[in-house]
């Protein structure tokens, strides 16, 4: 099944993942390409964290095997970098320390350490903001510097884990557009999970749906809806086309997933 | 209840802003001032109408006139620093020996079960205790005291610092490993200056438990300090030598908690 020619950049072959007797993953088979905007969409405890925490490298599969960049993962995998929900910056660090972090472990030198991180938080629009530790700054701030952190030590692959639920609306508006432009500009392959529709198609290249639990995919839409995005997008007819089916699909898990608790 | 506690706290907050804004600020301090006074006072009185026989309880005045006779002689300073000097050397090393060793044993389960039957063995013995044996190592000279200061604040030094390496949030070192930290970096970059504030409250404890230390050594055996001034003017019944020697210790803990309580504020400008 494994192609030796053009590896996928992510590959989850037939996973599952069992917590005792709990089945959170249920033969998920699924290859996001490289290049690839891939955000998830499906019911809570669908299994969505537990696929990206697997994919990342901080739990291993029951059963399956992933791959990322071809190679199978044995451990936490740096070329993976996850952009958290609830920021995990390094409170004791300044905002260009934190950013700098991944270049620090790579025994990086100061000067260039500055140089490289001052870049990203010109990127997210940090200006100022170099030597604020974490707590002056607001969620929307805390979350560029995340994103900032994880673009300095350009990893391969970029796993994002609901990054803007605990947003504001409008604050979330922003990110989500900044992280459009980000992608445009660098093309890095993304795993994005939400369980809003509207960010989904507002930044994907393709949507999963994920089924209840135990997590499956159940849909795999491409969104092709045109480049460069903004929120205007989300008028068109294409879009609302879109949000239909995809809201389908979604209400059908998530009656299924309260009948299930039920 | 609830409701009625909320009024009062009301009350009393909306009484309070009616009053000029320094009087407000100096209110508390001024009370704790007068009932300071008052105590010295009715101290000084009832020494000197003959309440209290002076053998037993000095009057102030003769522990202010003690401490100028012996601050002229030069001694008094001896003793402070000396029993200072003795708390901050055992202090240190048992600090630089339990940051480490306690991150490591915050870190790893291994590490932790090969040091837990010598800790265990370690945390119920009162540093009192270990003076007999000192004594046979290092005689009586400073070593001996440092030893004693480092064994009653090594072993709970440790537990204070396995304890705070817990209290770091597990995202954060799941977040440190996914930009490439290996398990020395997770525990120099992220363990501890993560672990560090609780660590230091700890240590600020420790403190305190060293200064115990010092003062049961020195009241066992030693030539200076402010536990030999105590013993020695027991010796001599110069009670107000033994009572001057206890201010003394008083305030000379809570200088050295001020000067711990001031690096404290340098060393985490986060949390400011």
């Amino acid at each position: 099944m494994e192609s030796l020619t053009s590896a996928p950049a992510i590959e989850l072959s037939h996973v599952s993942k069992h917590y005792g007797s709990m089945q959170a993953l249920k033969d998920v088979s699924l290859a996001v390409q490289e290049g690839e905007f891939v955000v998830i969409v499906g019911a809570s405890g669908c299994g969505k964290s537990t696929m990206l925490n697997m994919i990342a490298g901080f739990d291993r599969p029951t059963n399956g095997r992933i791959h990322v960049q071809g190679r199978e993962n044995t451990g936490v995998n740096p070329e993976c970098g996850m952009v958290f929900q609830q920021y995990a910056l390094f409170p004791w660090m300044t905002v260009e320390d934190n950013i700098a972090f991944g270049l620090k472990m790579k025994r990086m030198s100061k000067a260039e350490r500055r140089s490289r991180a001052q870049e990203y938080i010109d990127m997210v629009g940090l200006r100022g903001f170099e030597k604020s530790y974490p707590k002056a700054l607001s969620g929307g701030m805390r979350q560029r510097v995340a994103i900032a952190r994880v673009l300095a030590n350009n990893p391969k692959v970029m796993l994002f884990d609901e990054p803007f639920a605990a947003l504001d609306a409008m604050t979330r508006q922003v990110l989500q557009e900044q992280l459009v432009r980000i992608y445009e500009q660098q093309r890095k392959t993304i795993l994005f999970i939400t369980h809003s529709i509207d960010e989904a198609l507002l930044l994907s290249s393709r949507i999963i749906v994920m089924s209840a639990r135990p997590g499956q995919v159940v849909q795999d839409i491409n969104n092709d809806l045109p480049h460069p995005r903004n929120a205007d997008v989300q008028l068109s007819e294409r879009y609302l086309e879109l949000k239909r089916h995809i809201w389908h699909a979604v209400q059908a898990e998530v009656v299924r997933s309260i009948e299930a608790a039920a | 209840m609830k409701a009625g506690a909320i009024t009062a706290k009301y009350e009393a907050s909306s009484v309070a802003a009616e009053r000029p804004h320094h009087w407000r600020r100096l209110r508390n301090p001024l009370i704790s001032l007068i009932s300071f006074g008052t105590l010295l006072l009715i101290w000084e009185g009832a020494t000197s109408l003959g309440l209290i026989e002076p053998l037993f309880l000095p009057a102030p005045s003769q522990i202010a006139q003690r401490a100028i006779l012996m601050a002229e002689q030069g001694t008094l300073l001896g003793h402070i620093a000396a029993s200072t000097w003795r708390v901050t050397v055992g202090f240190l090393i048992a600090s630089l020996v339990a940051i480490p060793l306690g991150i490591i044993l915050g870190f790893s389960r291994t590490s932790r079960a090969i040091f837990d039957p010598i800790l265990s063995f370690l945390r119920p013995l009162p540093s009192m205790s270990w003076i007999p044996l000192s004594l046979l190592w290092f005689g009586i000279g400073e070593s001996q005291k440092y030893s004693i200061v480092f064994m009653g604040a090594f072993a709970p030094s440790l537990l204070y610092v396995i304890e705070a390496t817990k209290s770091v949030d597990p995202l954060l070192v799941k977040a440190a490993q996914n930009l490439g930290a290996r398990p020395r970096d997770v525990m120099i970059e992220v363990i501890l200056p993560g672990s560090l504030p609780q660590i230091l409250s700890g240590l600020k404890v420790m403190l305190g438990i060293a200064w115990t230390c010092v003062i049961s050594a020195e009241l066992v055996a030693a030539r200076e300090g402010l536990g030999f001034m105590i013993m020695n003017g027991k010796e001599y019944f110069q009670t107000d030598t033994v009572v001057l020697g206890m201010v003394l210790i008083s305030i000379t803990v809570m200088a050295t908690d001020l000067v711990f309580r001031f690096f404290e504020r340098r060393i985490l400008p986060w949390k400011a």
